[in-house]
């Protein structure tokens, strides 16, 4: 099967410009989050990866979901999307079904991931689409001002939720896990570089990359708080040996977060397919979707009706 | 069973007068070969010279319920069904009990069902009307051939065909064409059980003869097909590239189809895990710069909508088929209706423009799918093309299309020069000063500046912005879009019976009847047109009735000048619709402040039927 995804070398004699550089990606209207939120880091994090893979902002696709995150969406140059609540994962597979040759990196908060769209989520991961998918993880809805999201801490008081949470909390990284991903990170919002280097294996990845990156939001959430995070997260790196095809161990580092949690690429499996190589009628084709708009002669299927 | 009803629809039978339409409804059990010998026949006539309309009844399950496959035939063209036919094939005794009603005077009822009796009332209109009822004890005939149950299809076709004074030569050639993979002993029975038919026929039925009117070449070359492979067909020649669905009735027969062809079309082909999704990946598709589309019925369009006003606000083309079907909620999920016009016209949050398209027959159903995606891109809108369960499970007999019609239209304002290109700037996407409310659109990729494709209300790059003046500048460049798409759109279609038949003229006219409607009452209102066309028994008039139908194939944004300035000049209208509100007729009063005269709405699930329909008109011919 040919890949037809994701060569950068390729990509920059298509474009045939000089490399790009920050300041490519350097939009006039003024970033709106709070002081300390995450999404700062996340932000430099995406423009940083693009640069350091030479891909200039007309050569990529970024989707957004609706949250605090989605306001990333007029804060960079590039071909941008800003969606429906819930809904960025089967907007942004369309997009690069259509033209497998683009990058797209697809974003969404952890209310928008597990609870309005969690299907999205759930038959993305199975469908192996090949993009990166970014979770901007703040245990809350941020932007409706700090309701509980399925991976709040119970017994923390919430907007709408006084008395903490009625529910358990979602274990996400378990559920991620049980749906087989190819791909699985975690990073912080305040490790720039781990947060780069994620993002460059993951828009290298062959299927669907899941890149959870853990972030604080200074205004609504009291206990994953930028310090705490800060003290928690353990590069895997220093956790001995670990061998990134191995699942097992892979979930037991995700899964396993109390006293330290592992950051970096967790799990990795290039063998299995995207969804796109497996589409058998595509696989002898050298042209995209995008390419292949004209008038098509139907004239052997009206015979098979006469 | 009281005998009122069959007294007064054999009456109603009478007055509807045209001779040279035949129709033959096999009944039965789902799953018991009602579809295998109603596509048999109807294949078979329409190669013998007849033009065939096909209808299926069926339920929403797998195997038993009960199931209707009709056709009915002519060597004029004919888009409509009976409620009557000549001969009635029931597999079991449900048939016996529901349809004999629906048999004409001296027809036939063909059964299966050993020792049956008819109550005494039905028994007595039978004979009264003589009809023949004919048991044929198909387990017996094929216990002595020893051949397998499967054999009773081809068995019954065989009577059946002989019945209609067919030639065996065209049944042996369908039977090969579709057993000839299964190899020469599969052959050699269907054959042998042809032969076993046509002496049933010769020894029992000998003065039973249905006869057809002088077949025509003009039907033998015709293709025979459902509206769902007609759009298939129409969506693969307008160069659509993706396609994505969620199996829902009656949309379901184009998912299967455009499914079906993926290995020779190399379409990008998923079936989503639910309608949002559905709708959101043809969005992402078209945004990308091919074309997609996906379909689905009233339930989970209601899923698409929040994805349709996103797409408004983006200005994202994109292609949206309602096959439409009776609600509310589940409602009536294998049977057609027209109530969900209101939906396409005014789904989803917010005002945008869109455009709402209704098919007719399997003609439109090729011709206005590249019709549908060069609007969509021509005026960055999405547009919708309705349909219903009639028109996508409807048998038509239909001309190979004409392939040279079709434009492919990107739209004007698309820019994929790279010179233009360069000279983009990204305030140019939504640039709110555009005389037409259309901006320039440069697809993602293009080595131009960049844009956000923003949800939000934005400015001209994409970039959010909640001004008052802003609000309402881009409100009013959308919105003006809708403008600019009216004024381009044809006027709808008025059919009126000339001496050449029914043709659509260009002029006005003053009418006597003005009748009204959309979608797939078209085809029952056209035949009945017909019927005002023949001398009228027992009605003597100084000249015949002016007729009009004023056929409405874009639906919104809605031309209503035409029906206004037709019904100043018309004694009557009446206006002909699938549902219970009349909402074409809500909405022509809306756009036009002129309200119909009459309406006839139905709402039961059924399709309009020829003679029914003939019969309503009746009291608004005074």
């Amino acid at each position: 099967m040919t890949r037809i995804h994701l060569d950068p070398s390729a990509r920059s004699a298509f474009s045939g410009q000089a490399a790009p550089k920050m300041s490519d990606y350097h939009h006039d209207n003024k970033c709106t989050w709070c002081d300390g939120c995450g999404d700062y880091g996340i932000w430099t994090a995406v423009k940083r990866a693009l640069v350091e893979l030479k891909i200039a902002p007309h050569e990529v696709m970024l989707c957004y979901d609706v949250g605090c995150h989605g306001n990333m969406s007029d804060k960079l140059q590039g071909y941008r999307f800003h969606g429906l609540h819930g809904r960025v994962l089967p907007f942004a597979a369309g997009t690069k079904l259509a033209n497998p040759r683009m990058p797209v990196i697809a974003h969404g908060g952890d209310g928008a991931s597990f609870s309005e769209g969690v299907n999205h989520l759930v038959h993305s991961i199975r469908s192996n689409y090949p993009i990166v998918f970014i979770l901007h993880n703040n245990g809350n809805y941020g932007l409706t001002m700090g309701q509980a999201s399925a991976l709040t801490w119970q017994g923390q008081p919430m907007n709408t939720s006084p008395n903490g949470i009625p529910e358990r909390t979602l274990p996400s990284m378990d559920f991620v896990f049980s749906l087989e991903p190819t791909f699985v990170a975690r990073g912080f919002s305040g490790h720039i570089d781990q947060m780069v280097e994620i993002l460059k294996a993951a828009i290298n990845h062959r299927g669907f990359a899941f890149v959870d990156f853990l972030q604080a939001c200074p205004t609504y959430n009291h206990f994953a708080t930028h310090e705490w995070l800060l003290e928690h997260v353990v590069d895997v790196k220093t956790l001995g040996h670990h061998d990134v095809k191995d699942r097992k161990r892979a979930r037991h580092l995700a899964v396993e977060t109390s006293t330290h949690i592992a950051t970096g690429i967790l799990y990795q499996d290039e063998k299995t397919p995207s969804f796109y190589e497996q589409l058998v009628p595509r696989q002898k084709l050298k042209t995209a979707p995008v390419d292949e708009v004209q008038r098509y002669d139907v004239m052997e299927y009206m015979k098979e009706f006469v | 069973m009281d005998s009122t009803p069959l007294t007064m629809t054999l009456r109603s039978h009478i007055l509807f007068s045209r001779m040279n339409r035949i129709s033959i409804k096999v009944t039965g059990a789902q799953g018991q070969g009602v579809n295998s010998v109603g596509e048999v026949v109807a294949k078979g006539l329409k190669r013998n010279g007849y033009c065939v309309f096909g209808y299926r009844e069926y339920m929403s399950l797998i195997k038993g319920g009960h199931s209707s496959y009709q056709i009915d035939l002519s060597n004029e063209e004919i888009r409509s069904n009976e409620t009557k036919v000549d001969v009635l094939v029931c597999f079991n005794h449900h048939g016996l009990e529901q349809n004999w009603n629906d048999v004409k005077p001296s027809g036939l009822i063909l059964h299966m069902t050993p020792q049956w009796k008819f109550a005494p009332a039905p028994e007595k209109a039978l004979r009264t009307a003589k009809i023949t009822v004919m048991y044929m004890p198909v387990e017996d005939m094929l216990k002595a051939l020893k051949f397998p149950p499967i054999m009773a299809n081809i068995l019954i076709t065989s009577v059946v065909w002989a019945v209609l004074g067919q030639d065996t030569g065209t049944l042996k050639s369908l039977v090969y064409d579709q057993f000839k993979h299964k190899g020469e002993k599969t052959l050699e029975r269907n054959y042998r059980s042809i032969e076993v038919g046509r002496r049933f026929k010769r020894q029992f039925l000998q003065k039973v003869n249905v006869a057809l009117p002088r077949a025509r070449a003009r039907w033998r070359n015709c293709m025979l097909l459902t509206g769902s492979h007609a759009i298939g067909m129409g969506i693969i020649h307008a160069g659509c590239r993706m396609y994505v669905g969620y199996p829902m009735t009656p949309s379901s027969p184009l998912l299967s189809y455009i499914a079906g062809e993926q290995n020779r079309t190399g379409m990008v082909i998923k079936q989503a895990e639910d309608e949002i999704t559905a709708a959101q990946m043809m969005s992402g598709a078209m945004h990308m710069g091919t074309r997609a589309m996906t379909a689905t019925s009233g339930g989970g369009f209601d899923l698409m909508t929040e994805t349709l006003s996103l797409n408004g606000i983006l200005e994202n083309p994109s292609v949206f088929g309602l096959a439409m079907r009776p609600g509310p909620a589940t409602g009536l999920p294998t049977w057609t209706a027209q109530g969900d016009l209101m939906l396409a016209v005014n789904a989803g949050h917010g005002e945008y423009p869109r455009c709402v398209i209704g098919v007719s027959d399997s003609h439109d159903a090729f011709h206005l799918m590249p019709i549908a995606f060069n609007l969509a891109e021509e005026y960055q809108i999405s547009v919708i093309v309705a349909y219903d369960k009639q028109i996508g499970e409807a048998i038509y007999t239909q001309p190979l299309y004409d392939q040279k019609i079709a434009k492919i239209n990107r739209g004007s304002q698309l820019v994929t020069d790279e010179g233009k290109l360069k000279k983009l700037r990204s305030t140019d996407r939504y640039d709110p000063n555009t005389k037409t409310g259309i901006s320039f659109r440069w697809l993602p990729g293009s080595h131009a500046p960049t844009y956000a494709a923003q949800g939000d209300e934005h400015n001209e790059d994409g970039s959010v912005d909640e001004s008052a003046a802003n609000a309402k500048a881009q409100m009013e460049k959308r919105m003006r879009k809708l403008a600019t798409l009216k004024a381009a759109l044809p006027e709808p279609e008025l059919y009126v019976s000339t001496e050449q038949g029914i043709r659509t003229v260009k002029n006005d006219q003053s009418l006597d009847i003005l009748i009204i409607g959309w979608g797939s009452t078209k085809g029952p209102v056209l035949d009945v047109m017909e019927e005002f066309r023949l001398p009228h028994r027992g009605r003597r008039r100084s000249r015949p009735l002016r007729v009009g139908y004023l056929h409405h194939t874009y639906l919104w944004p809605l031309r209503a000048e035409r029906f206004a300035r037709l019904a100043a000049r018309a004694k009557r209208t009446v206006l002909v619709e699938g549902n219970y509100q009349g909402q074409l007729g809500l909405l022509l009063r809306q756009e036009s402040g002129v309200a119909t005269d009459d309406q006839i709405l139905k709402y039961d699930g059924r399709p309009f039927f020829t003679d029914e329909l003939y019969a309503r008109f009746r009291p608004h011919l005074a």
